[in-house]
């Protein structure tokens, strides 16, 4: 009979059902609709983007800019809506400049072969330093009222249900969809899995993972509209904060390894819902955010801990140059 | 016939004549002399002031608060010949404690700096002041004391901000949140205080929940939004920064409770930011420090240092702001708040 | 030392004035130094020291007073703190791994200095020395995680990030107002962090010691070559036995501890355990580190690099700041140098192999005089006749490559191999043959000394001794480096042969000090006198360079009056004579010029002449090119490897010359049936034995009316047969 080899994404299922169960019993008021629709909400963002950061993780890349996209291009509309111009022309405008991020991104990383961790890291910081110097006159950009026929995409609810999660949901199909069912999803677990291999074989390697970076900048940005819709600004000075790092440990601890090739939306979900827990239930306990951040540390290191004892990295099949 | 007529008559007229001429002259001089006088004072002013630099460092340049500072130190210093320069940290503490380093060697008259915490640029200001430099201190001090502060008083912002939202509760649920900035922050934590002491004189008042949001509008929403599920019949929210509290406002509103919850908050009173707010129903209160007197306050301040140098190390004084508390009534008047952009 | 520089050459007969222009542009021009310079290791950091000058130089027209000494006193205080971190760095990136939590680690450390030095009162050193210890511990809990429990290094030190961060804001709640309070007395602390002597900051000198231990550490010690081999590839660093884990634990500790004197310095600067200490720090420290040019995939990196990224970094960062620029542009000016620097870098080291490829051969101007022929109606000495046709083969497809023969008195033959091994075939028959020793590389000329010490050149390892029981000994494989050499000519790149003197002295010429062995034939086409010939003392151990800039000198032969011998250069296709004592001493004479063919080996014939072996024949095709430099150049450059125009040795003769410079006679194989190519000959007991290179079999070859008894070296010693 076939064993089932314990993934990392069980051992972190297994986590949050232990989390769930205990809050639940414990915690007053944790198990009732609303706090769980609470719950998923304030992951909600997080979890789009870490949708868009599992597709460059699945490459075998890693994208840290995502914060500076989920900010600029979304307060460019606000800021150019507030400065009195049309609309549709903003939305013309932020998608432009979304598209030609990743394409930059894209062709730096496929073309130039500049790691992905340096040329995300710089891309990143131009962006967010672009953003400052020539679109944005104050780093909170405020919500204008004519933008309001848009913004059923972060507030409201759907059937009770809010609007950040319907789209999380939303997303999550959709990139499920691509990563699933299309050739160039499967493409990108290829690459991910054997880059040279992959190109060998006559996949259009580069212009692949050139889409990878321009996908993760449009859903960057669709995430953004989400946020400034639900908080009625867009707080650009986000970028400053730990923010990614959230994104990174979403998208790794629900087990899409850093080596690329594995994992999928599911996972994405599962490591969203973890940290959400989390979240919510030492909110309800009034813990101080340090404290929160403690204990998400602690409970993150055991997951990967005991995953390095369950699936211990051999020395004889570790790949060179994985961090 | 010839009579002799006396001359009398033609030489008075002449005489006349003569006189009005001369009065008329007399009188045209004393017109042209003018009586003014020279103000002695003003070619002192205006030689001292010329040609001063005031470096300004707030904590980034990319907010309201630092650009109407900005706006109103150049609209009084800069026409008297005052050269303003400017430092951007860009929210990094080590780039800030930098530039004030490298500003101790270029030898400002007067620095303006805005304090990210209490402690990382104070033993850099004592060495300043040392060494002559006047510095000014706005709205965030810091644990040394230079020769003026000029600032909102945080204590009496929470104190304030603490018992509007009790008086509003009056009646209901006695159950209030706080929507603190961050831990570590000067002006954070003095406001604490004064909600605090507010809350000790109220004892029936309970605290569901006091967390840090981190200045985050997101985090903000989210903490009010488990608050508000956990305790639907919250009274009163104390928000301690109006850019973060928009995110408190807007948890509010999906939770449907406008106008049930009180939102006292503060900020720098920019029209978007606070009176439009305001206006709109999401806060219900916006203690406004007034950017734009602030500035004033502070340009007045250098004025006189500039005029009276060697105070540094022994005088030491503090411009705390008056409050303006922006509610519903005066919202909409013109005047409460101040624009970006045009001084 | 008596060292000359040989003479100029052959003075070409028909010489154009465009040639003689050529000529002179080549010989005064160092064509061959920027491929030797490009060839350095140094080179590496090239770009980012590039980059590092620029800027400086940039900012300092921007912004006055941008290099007086007092703000460079406080950038360099500002380097030395931000330094230690990205040393740390470096060290855990060189190992193949990443260090997120430097900037946390950075804030606890701080944090624990002005904890005891403010709030518990201690003294300097206990203090600092809790705090390195506290540094050491964080490291630990990342270098047992990553090093021991195998986890990934990007998601650890990113989870301890976390967990550090959130402690220090922990603490800091608590303890801030009273650190904030107690300002220590201590004038040593004060000194740490803002003190300096003759106007360079205290840090400073700290981190001058530390880097300089680092440097060493890396380059030198056994450690830091583990860490680099860890780094270059994991797997094979475990194969062959290295601490893996242990290693890898004990650099992060390092990282831990370097952090940890980083926040010393700066606790005692700016004595500030604010909220914002330390946050972004991480991505600062891995900037620099990138800028610098250390790779993120582990085994390159150095202590230059580290601190000329920490430079390039601080210099943009509080440039940008006093230039009163809006923060944004700071930001992108940093994010556009990082991609180009990381964008050049990348393509440079990529590409470096290449280019230094093709900028190395530097071909230079090499004019003969028209080819003597070699008609076999010339009548002159070198006519060609079939007289090596009857020389019989010994070991035939049995040894491959015997370039040079010699017989001991018993008359047991010996032959180097390609495979590195001295191989003897026994007397008389020469049919059993052995591995008399194996010694490695390419065994070349040989020689027997006074005690029967076989004496071997081996190209590619040095000048070695096998004893009369086969233990084999290294002479010497280095000599005295030149100061004039960009290349590090003290190794013996292709030792080639030598003969010994009767007092004991070894004289072996090294063929080309720019090629590896391998590349030999590329020397020809650069035609350019890279060789020397070394003397090796036996008595006293001691190796010098005695005559330089020869053209592949090939055979040593020591000459009748024991003062003198005799050396071919092959490229130069000419014989010459140097005098190493008595009255003529230093003085180097021609003794055989313009020869048809590329000499090799000299070896004593019975009738006191000498036999010498021509490895190649010279063609019209090659001695036009060698007049054209430029298009050997442009050959080089353009086309491959295997299509140059080289040397030819596919044939070649045997002949007989005395001192005079007067050539005897010749012996071919006519049609190569037997030995179209020799290396070398000896002549043993009336047979010449012959050797080839690129043959599979030595050649023997009964000599009409040669001594029956002659035995070279005992003839040389004085030994009775």
């Amino acid at each position: 009979m076939k064993r089932r080899p314990i993934t990392q994404q069980t051992i972190v299922f297994t986590i949050f059902v232990l989390m769930f169960a205990g809050f639940g019993l414990f915690l007053p008021g944790f198990l009732t609709a609303g706090n769980l629709l609470g719950l998923l909400q304030n992951v909600a963002i997080l979890g789009i983007l870490g949708l868009a950061m599992a597709i460059i993780v699945i490459g075998r890349g890693i994208d840290i800019s995502m914060v500076a996209v989920l900010a600029v291009p979304a307060g460019l509309v606000l800021q150019l809506v507030q400065d009195g111009h049309s609309v549709p022309f903003a939305f013309v405008a932020a998608l432009a400049l979304a598209l030609a991020f990743g394409l930059v991104n894209g062709w730096l990383i496929a073309y130039a072969e500049v790691p992905s961790l340096f040329t995300t890291l710089a891309s990143g910081l131009f962006l967010a330093g672009l953003g400052q110097v020539a679109f944005f006159r104050l780093d909170i950009v405020q919500w204008s009222p004519q933008l309001d026929q848009l913004s059923w995409v972060g507030r409201g609810t759907l059937l009770g249900v809010p609007m950040p999660v319907i789209m999380f949901a939303a997303v999550a199909v959709l990139v499920s969809f691509f990563l699933r069912r299309t050739r160039l999803g499967t493409y990108v677990y290829a690459i991910g899995d054997n880059p040279f291999g992959a190109r060998v074989t006559g996949i259009p390697t580069r212009p692949v993972i050139v889409l990878q970076y321009v996908l993760a900048a449009l859903i960057g940005t669709f995430a953004g509209m989400v946020m400034a819709a639900s908080v009625n600004s867009m707080p650009t000075r986000i970028y400053n904060s730990t923010l990614i790092y959230d994104v990174i440990l979403v998208v790794v601890l629900g087990g899409i390894g850093l080596s690329g090739g594995r994992g999928g939306v599911v996972n994405v979900v599962i490591g969203t819902l973890l940290i959400g827990t989390l979240l919510n239930g030492m909110t309800i306990l009034d813990v101080s955010y340090s404290a929160q951040n403690l204990v998400k540390g602690v409970i993150l290191l055991i997951a990967i801990l005991i995953d390095s004892f369950v699936n211990p990295r051999n020395e004889e099949t570790a790949q060179q140059g994985d961090i | 016939m010839t009579s002799n007529r006396p001359t009398t008559p033609r030489f008075a007229t002449a005489l006349a004549a003569v006189t009005l001429l001369a009065g008329l002259c007399a009188g045209q001089a004393a017109w042209a002399q003018g009586k003014g006088i020279d103000e002695p004072f003003r070619d002192a002013y205006r030689k001292t002031l010329s040609g001063k630099t005031v470096a300004y460092v707030p904590v980034a340049l990319g907010f309201d608060l630092a650009q109407g500072w900005l706006e109103g130190l150049k609209k009084e210093l800069e026409p008297l010949g005052v050269k303003i320069v400017v430092r951007d940290p860009n929210w990094n503490t080590n780039a800030g404690a930098q530039a004030v380093t490298t500003l101790i060697s270029e030898k400002p008259d007067v620095i303006v700096v805005h304090n990210p915490d209490v402690q990382t640029y104070a033993k850099l200001l004592q060495k300043a002041e040392s060494q002559g430099i006047q510095i000014v201190q706005i709205n965030m001090r810091s644990a040394y004391p230079s020769v003026v502060y000029v600032g909102a008083d945080w204590v009496e912002v929470g104190e304030k901000a603490t018992t509007a939202v009790v008086n509003a509760c009056k009646g209901k649920s006695n159950k209030i949140a706080i929507v603190q900035g961050a831990l570590s922050a000067a002006a954070s934590a003095y406001t604490l205080k004064g909600v605090e002491n507010v809350l000790a004189k109220n004892p029936d008042i309970k605290v569901v929940s006091s967390q840090a949001a981190d200045w985050d509008a997101a985090k903000a929403k989210g903490i009010t939004q488990t608050v508000l599920k956990q305790h639907p019949d919250l009274c009163g929210i104390v928000g301690f920064w109006d850019g973060m509290d928009s995110g408190t406002a807007a948890a509010i509103k999906e939770a449907g409770l406008t106008g049930k919850v009180f939102l006292a908050t503060s900020g720098g009173g920019e029209q978007k930011g606070a009176c439009e707010q305001v206006k709109s129903g999401a806060f219900d209160l916006d203690l406004s420090y007034d950017v734009p007197t602030q500035a004033s306050n502070m340009a007045a301040s250098i004025k006189w240092l500039l005029q009276n140098p060697g105070k540094t190390g022994t005088a030491k004084g503090s411009i705390y702001t008056t409050l303006i508390p922006i509610t519903k009534t005066n919202a909409a008047t013109e005047g409460t708040c101040w624009k970006l952009g045009k001084s | 030392m008596d060292r000359t520089t040989a003479p100029l050459g052959p003075a070409p007969v028909e010489e154009r004035w465009t040639d003689t222009l050529t000529r002179w542009r080549y010989r005064y021009w160092p064509d061959h130094a920027l491929g030797e310079i490009l060839a350095k290791r140094w080179m590496e950091t090239a770009i980012p020291v590039i980059v590092l000058l620029l800027v400086a130089f940039a900012l300092s027209q921007a912004i006055p007073n941008f290099l007086s000494p007092a703000a460079l006193a406080d950038t360099g205080r500002q380097a030395g703190e931000i330094g230690f971190i990205v040393l740390g760095m470096a060290l855990v990136m060189i190992v193949g791994g990443i260090d997120l939590s430097v900037g946390s680690m950075f804030a606890l450390t701080n944090f624990c200095a002005l904890y005891l030095m403010h709030v518990l009162k201690w003294s300097v050193a206990p203090a600092v020395v809790v705090t390195l210890l506290c540094g050491a511990a964080l490291g630990a809990v990342n270098g047992v995680l990553i090093g021991y429990f195998r986890l990934r290094a990007f998601l650890t030190t990113l989870i301890t990030l976390i967990i550090y961060r959130a402690t220090y804001d922990l603490l800091t709640a608590d303890y801030a107002t009273a650190i904030a309070g107690g300002l220590p007395e201590s004038q040593v602390w004060d000194f740490i962090g803002n003190g300096d002597w003759l106007g360079v900051p205290t840090v400073v000198f700290v981190y001058a010691a530390v880097a300089i231990f680092g440097h060493i550490f890396l380059t030198r010690l056994r450690p830091g070559w583990h860490v680099t081999a860890i780094g270059g590839s994991r797997r094979s660093a475990y194969n062959t036995g290295i601490a893996v884990r242990r290693t890898v634990a004990l650099c992060y500790v390092a990282s831990g501890v370097l952090t940890a004197l980083g926040g010393i310095f700066f606790a005692s600067r700016l004595a500030t355990a604010g909220g914002d200490i330390g946050v972004s720090l991480e991505i600062t420290v891995l900037t620099a580190a990138v800028l610098g040019g250390i790779s993120l995939g582990g085994g390159k990196g150095s202590v230059m690099k580290a601190l000329v990224g920490t430079l390039i970094v601080l210099l943009i960062i509080n440039g940008l700041t006093t230039l009163s620029l809006h923060g944004g542009y700071n930001r992108m000016v940093l994010a556009g140098i990082l991609l180009l620097a990381a964008v050049i870098d990348i393509r440079w080291l990529k590409n470096r192999h290449r280019i230094v490829n093709k900028v190395y051969v530097s071909p230079t101007y090499h004019g003969m005089p028209p080819l003597p022929s070699t008609a076999a109606d010339s009548g002159t000495a070198w006519a060609l006749n079939d007289r090596l046709r009857p020389a019989t083969p010994i070991g035939l497809g049995r040894i491959e490559g015997p370039e040079d023969v010699i017989l001991d008195r018993h008359d047991n033959l010996y032959a180097g191999s390609r495979h590195g091994d001295i191989i003897r075939f026994l007397a008389p028959d020469y049919e059993r043959m052995e591995v008399f020793a194996h010694i490695g590389g390419t065994p070349l000329g040989m020689a027997f000394d006074r005690n029967d010490n076989l004496y071997v050149c081996i190209g590619g390892m040095g000048l070695y001794r096998v004893t009369p029981d086969r233990k084999v000994e290294k002479a010497t494989d280095e000599t005295n480096r030149s100061y004039s050499s960009i290349n590090d000519d003290s190794r013996l790149r292709l030792a080639d042969d030598l003969d010994i003197t009767d007092d004991g002295r070894i004289f072996f010429s090294e063929a080309t000090v720019r090629f590896e062995m391998h590349e030999w034939a590329t020397d020809g086409l650069e035609a350019r006198g890279n060789g020397r010939i070394i003397c090796f003392d036996t008595n006293t151990g001691k190796t010098h360079t005695v005559i330089r800039d020869l053209k592949f000198p090939n055979g040593v032969c020591i000459a009748s009056d024991g003062q003198s011998f005799l050396f071919a250069e092959t490229w130069g296709c000419s014989v010459k004579r140097h005098w190493f004592d008595g009255p003529k001493k230093g003085k180097t004479e021609i003794v055989l010029e313009n020869l048809p063919g590329f000499p090799d080996n000299i070896n004593n014939s019975s009738d006191g002449n000498y036999w010498m072996s021509l490895v190649g024949m010279r063609c019209p095709a090659l001695d036009l090119a060698w007049k054209m430099p430029g298009f050997r150049k442009r050959m080089a450059k353009r086309v491959a490897r295997d299509e140059w125009l080289f040397p030819n040795i596919n044939t070649g003769c045997v002949l007989k010359f005395n001192e005079k410079g007067e050539v005897l006679e010749t012996m071919w194989d006519l049609g190569g049936q037997n030995h179209p190519m020799i290396t070398s000959m000896r002549e043993h007991r009336g047979y010449l034995y012959l050797g080839g290179i690129m043959n599979n079999r030595v050649g023997r070859l009964k000599l009409d009316g040669a001594d029956p008894d002659f035995i070279q070296y005992d003839r040389r010693w004085g030994k009775a047969a």
